[in-house]
């Protein structure tokens, strides 16, 4: 029964998100500056920076609380940095209710970013025990996975059955939390931690992105290509009009060379086909083959068609990162040089004749057929 | 001595003189420890032995070998060093013939072709050979070849093929001609429940099946559970799908019995166990045969019939009779089937030719003692650091430049890397001293390749809207998900770990028009291989509702035969008869003779 009451009441939380429209915030936030670090924080912090607070028309509401305002962070310049809102929401388990205080950061694209305690206000867990260190380690953990089994379940599948529970043992009145969850959620504040996780995750982060996209201009496409985070670089490159490509060309080979295998892979298949017909364009590409991921190095293979002598050269001393298809592919473009050319015939037999690649009896097969 | 083959050398100066005997490795008489594997006919050329013994040595395979003429011969075995590089290999293995062990260690050549194990006196008719494995580590056996000639026989694919044929005299065509009233090829849960619905109708069915067991990932030698609705179903599916066990449980025994039990149960179903179709030939866009060959003998079988079922999982018989088909993902605008939170993990801008991976179960147990294991310096550039004593769905490895089907040992062989090295290192930790390998699949699991096209395609958007169609035979609850390999988002991620994404949708629909080839005219298709997009197939690939599009098509094939159509005629002209069969399905009771 116990459990029950609390399942009523989370599930409720999906509905009481207001139209903006329709309700007026019941407070106003004060003029607040950030000038530290959140304590959980993902993004990078530019030290001395300070951010101030200005309202936005969105909230998020709290069942029994009332409306709780979502702030924007922005610098002395008027930049935006953050979103945040210090949420104040009742926790229940167990049909014991208590009030759970937390400051929420998002990114300008609406992802968790970070949180910070509020003065004076530990989170608790089961008991009233305090959270450790490790346990506030561990819900920042929690929000920052956006893809979290919290996301898919309701709070009454996230704990075992009375009935289950008995069988295994286990307290059969706080229900015992299913092993997939346990290993993501603090021991003891399960729910505490699909509260913060639902309210991180909810309908705010698509209006937040929203707001952020409809105040859209070059100065933050800039700011966001700029930027060492990763949804950042992604919702840049993913507005960037043909003529950008070329304008912020050094700055996609960079980021081509130091992101993510998944932003680079973006960067390949969508660069303009002007890339691939200029040699100056597409080498330096082609040069950081060394440096980026399997999957990056075949679809720069896709061009190789494409792709000047000089690259066919850089990528012979380069034999040894290639896959099995990848080696294919290369032979495949170099089958009429690899006999006239020196240099690439010189790399094939280094390659070949080396005894310690795993491939490398391809190269010596293709030379064989050559002769 | 059907596996013998004795020829007179076939090349012009050598006729008369030279005496060869090629012998398949899969046709030994007694396996021993060794196990046969077709995963990879189409790409290395047959089937072979492997020496899976989890780094422990198998027992020897062994057979009896007759030669019309003694005399010095020498032997040559086709095998490959399945992770060439700076360590030693690791699937050796040596031959022994009548109880001489011969020079060469074997396993050590990069790719398949022919090493040289040495030479041997043959003075008597009966000779007996062995296979020795020094490793338990997977070592390879496809062919031995033993010639009185100098020359070697070729290790290219293609001039192998050709070779082969000349040296075995293979006939082009199968003696053998069998006919029924439908063909299935794949005996996954879709295959299964595809013959028990078509046999319950009254035709004959064939049922072709690559393994020894029913029920392809759910079967006992990959142990996926079942997930997934019975739609109208349950009676049939009931008689196929699992508990709701971990995956890699050996509760799938239990499930295997009952699976292998049902199916054998009808009687109009003909049962082609270890029996692998391996061609589909189409006149005027109709197929009029399957070939399929016995995977252990060379024993082949042509198999007609006016209609068949693709559920081989990776569309071979579309493949094959030239049915439109589609790898890969589409572009997040063909269909609109954005997911905007988690952007091009889920449907990409530009197409490309990702898609879920294959995977390789595996768990280990604690034993009484302590218990060794061997250093896997050939495995720990895939395993890196990582250290597990088991290995869940999350195995998964998928990568640009691998095909799920022509790449598929490449792939087999990266998770067994994986796995090995993994547990390797776990085992360097105290807390492991006693775990011990308990089992590890040889067989890929295979998740998504090819797609044949229907005349609908089911995509993302059918399972969001929840749509409805006049000819929706299979339903379902269960989320989409779609996997993607963790590794794209860091590197410092094991490259053979995945992460699913759920997309909670309404119950939906998949129509019957999915289920058949658009370009095929008599061409089924029920399970994995169904006509969807990339995402569309994240939901139905589960089994219970690959069972179901298995039952759908058994049934329109009954109605094929009745009326003397086509799958797409039973859509156009018979559809309130079908549905009335389908909706049927759900109340009838259960025959007599299967009670
Ligand atoms: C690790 C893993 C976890 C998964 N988790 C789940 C889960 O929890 N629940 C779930 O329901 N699904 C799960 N899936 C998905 C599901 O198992 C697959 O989508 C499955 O392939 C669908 O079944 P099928 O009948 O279409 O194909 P398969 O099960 O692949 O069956 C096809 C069979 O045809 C045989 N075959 C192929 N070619 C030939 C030929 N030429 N001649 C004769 N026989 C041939 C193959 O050997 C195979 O056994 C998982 C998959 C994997 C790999």
């Amino acid at each position: 029964m116990k459990i029950i009451i609390a399942v009523i009441l989370f599930s409720g939380l999906g509905l009481v998100w207001i139209q903006k429209t329709d309700v007026i915030p019941t407070s106003v936030s004060q003029n607040k500056t950030l000038s530290n670090k959140p304590e959980f924080f993902v993004m990078e912090w530019r030290e001395g920076m300070v951010l101030e607070n200005k309202p936005t028309p969105f909230f998020i509401e709290v069942e029994t609380m009332g409306n709780q305002n979502v702030d924007i962070l922005v610098t002395a310049h008027d930049r935006p940095v953050l979103y945040t809102a210090d949420i104040c929401t009742p926790v229940c388990a167990d049909g014991e209710c208590r009030l759970m205080y937390i400051t929420i950061y998002w990114n300008l694209l609406g992802a968790y970013a970070g949180y910070d305690k509020v003065e004076g206000q530990t989170l608790t867990k089961h008991d009233h025990v305090e959270f450790l260190k490790q346990d506030y380690e561990k819900l920042h953990h929690l929000l920052i996975d956006d893809n979290s089994i919290l996301k898919r379940k309701k709070i009454d599948e996230l704990v075992l059955k009375p009935k289950e529970s008995e069988l295994d043992g286990v307290d059969a009145i706080a229900g015992a939390t299913i092993a997939e969850v346990k290993e993501s959620v603090v021991d003891g504040a399960l729910y505490s931690c699909y509260v913060a996780w639902n309210i991180a995750h909810g309908p705010i982060k698509a209006e937040l992105q929203e707001y952020t996209t409809s105040n859209f201009d070059n100065k933050l496409k800039g700011y966001m290509l700029m930027s060492s985070e990763v949804d950042y670089q992604m919702y840049a490159l993913n507005s960037l009009s043909e003529s950008e490509y070329f304008d912020y060309k050094d700055r996609i080979v960079q980021i081509f060379k130091s992101g993510i295998p998944l932003v680079r892979t973006y960067i390949v298949q969508n660069l303009p086909k002007l890339f691939w017909e200029s040699e100056s364009l597409q080498r330096p590409f082609w040069e950081s083959f060394a440096e980026v991921d399997i999957n990056n190095r075949s679809l720069l293979l896709n061009h190789i068609q494409e792709a000047p002598i000089e690259v066919l050269l850089l990528l012979a001393s380069n034999l040894e990162l290639m896959t099995k298809n990848q080696l294919k592919l290369y032979l495949s473009a170099i089958e009429n040089i690899a006999m006239t050319n020196p240099d690439i015939n010189a790399q094939l037999l280094r390659f070949a004749e080396s005894g310690k690649h795993t491939y490398a009896y391809i190269v010596a097969e293709f030379l064989e057929e050559m002769e | 001595m059907k596996y013998l083959v004795l020829i007179l050398c076939f090349f012009g100066i050598n006729f008369m003189i030279s005496q060869d005997l090629l012998l398949e490795a899969e046709s030994f008489d007694e396996k021993g420890g060794w196990v046969v594997d077709p995963q990879f006919i189409e790409q290395m050329g047959s089937s072979y032995l492997l020496a899976h013994g989890m780094g422990v040595p198998v027992e020897n395979a062994q057979t009896q070998v007759n030669f019309k003429k003694n005399g010095e011969y020498k032997v040559w075995v086709r095998t490959k060093n399945w992770v060439p590089g700076e360590w030693e290999a690791p699937g050796k293995f040596q031959i022994k013939v009548n109880g001489l062990v011969l020079e060469n260690t074997l396993g050590l050549r990069s790719g398949w072709g022919w090493e040289y194990a040495g030479a041997v006196q043959i003075t008597n008719k009966k000779n007996t050979l062995e296979l020795v494995d020094l490793t338990g580590f997977n070592g390879r056996c496809d062919a031995i070849y033993f010639t009185t000639s100098d020359i070697e026989p070729p290790s290219s694919v293609k001039k192998l093929a050709t070779w082969r044929k000349t040296v075995v005299m293979e006939p082009l065509a199968p003696k053998i001609t069998k006919k029924y009233d439908l063909v299935v090829v794949g005996g996954g849960i879709a295959g299964c429940a595809a013959a028990i619905a078509a046999a319950e109708q009254g035709l004959q069915v064939a049922l072709i099946h690559d393994r020894p067991v029913l029920g392809g990932n759910a079967s006992s030698e990959i142990r996926v559970h079942t997930l997934g609705i019975y739609g109208n179903f349950e009676r049939i599916l009931k008689k196929l799908d699992t508990e709701h066990y971990p995956n890699g449980s050996p509760e799938a025994h239990k499930d295997q019995i009952k699976r292998d039990n049902n199916v054998k149960s009808y009687e109009n179903v003909s049962l082609f166990l270890n029996w692998r179709a391996y061609d589909a030939k189409a006149v005027e866009n109709k197929i009029s045969y399957v070939d399929a060959r016995q995977t252990a003998s060379a024993e082949s079988i042509r198999f007609e019939a006016p209609l068949f079922v693709d559920s081989t999982g990776d569309g071979w018989i579309g493949f094959w009779a030239g049915a439109e088909f589609s790898y890969g993902r589409e572009s997040v605008d063909q269909y609109g089937e954005e997911w905007k939170e988690h952007g091009e993990l889920w449907s990409p801008k530009q197409p490309d030719n990702a898609v879920m991976g294959s995977s390789v179960l595996w768990r280990s147990y604690e034993a009484e003692e302590v218990a060794e294991f061997p250093e896997v310096p050939w495995a720990m550039p895939v395993a890196r650091d990582y250290a597990k004593v088991k290995g869940e769905w999350q195995w998964e490895f998928s990568r640009n430049d691998l095909n799920q089907i022509d790449d598929a040992e490449e792939i087999r062989d990266h998770m067994l890397r994986a796995i090995y090295g993994s547990f390797g290192n776990a085992k360097k930790l105290p807390e492991n001293a006693n775990r011990k390998l308990e089992w590890v699949s040889y067989l890929v699991g295979k998740r998504e390749s090819r797609r044949l096209v229907g005349d609908y395609i089911f995509t993302l958007n059918d399972a969001k809207s929840g749509r409805t169609f006049p000819d929706g035979v299979v339903e379902e609850t269960r989320e989409v998900d779609v996997h993607y390999q963790t590794v794209l988002e860091d590197e410092k991620n094991p490259d053979f770990i995945s992460e699913a994404l759920f997309y909670k949708t309404p119950k939906y629909y998949i129509p019957y028009r999915s289920l058949y080839s658009k370009n095929i005219s008599n061409l089924f298709m029920a399970g994995r291989n169904f006509s969807t997009s990339h995402v569309g197939l994240g939901g139905p690939r589960v089994m219970r509702t690959t069972g179901q599009m298995g039952a759908a098509v058994g049934f329109a094939a009954s109605l094929c035969k009745k009326y003397d159509v086509n799958p797409r005629d039973i859509y156009t002209g018979y559809l309130d008869e079908y549905m009335n069969l389908i909706e049927e399905q759900k109340y009838t009771p259960i025959p007599d003779s299967k009670k």
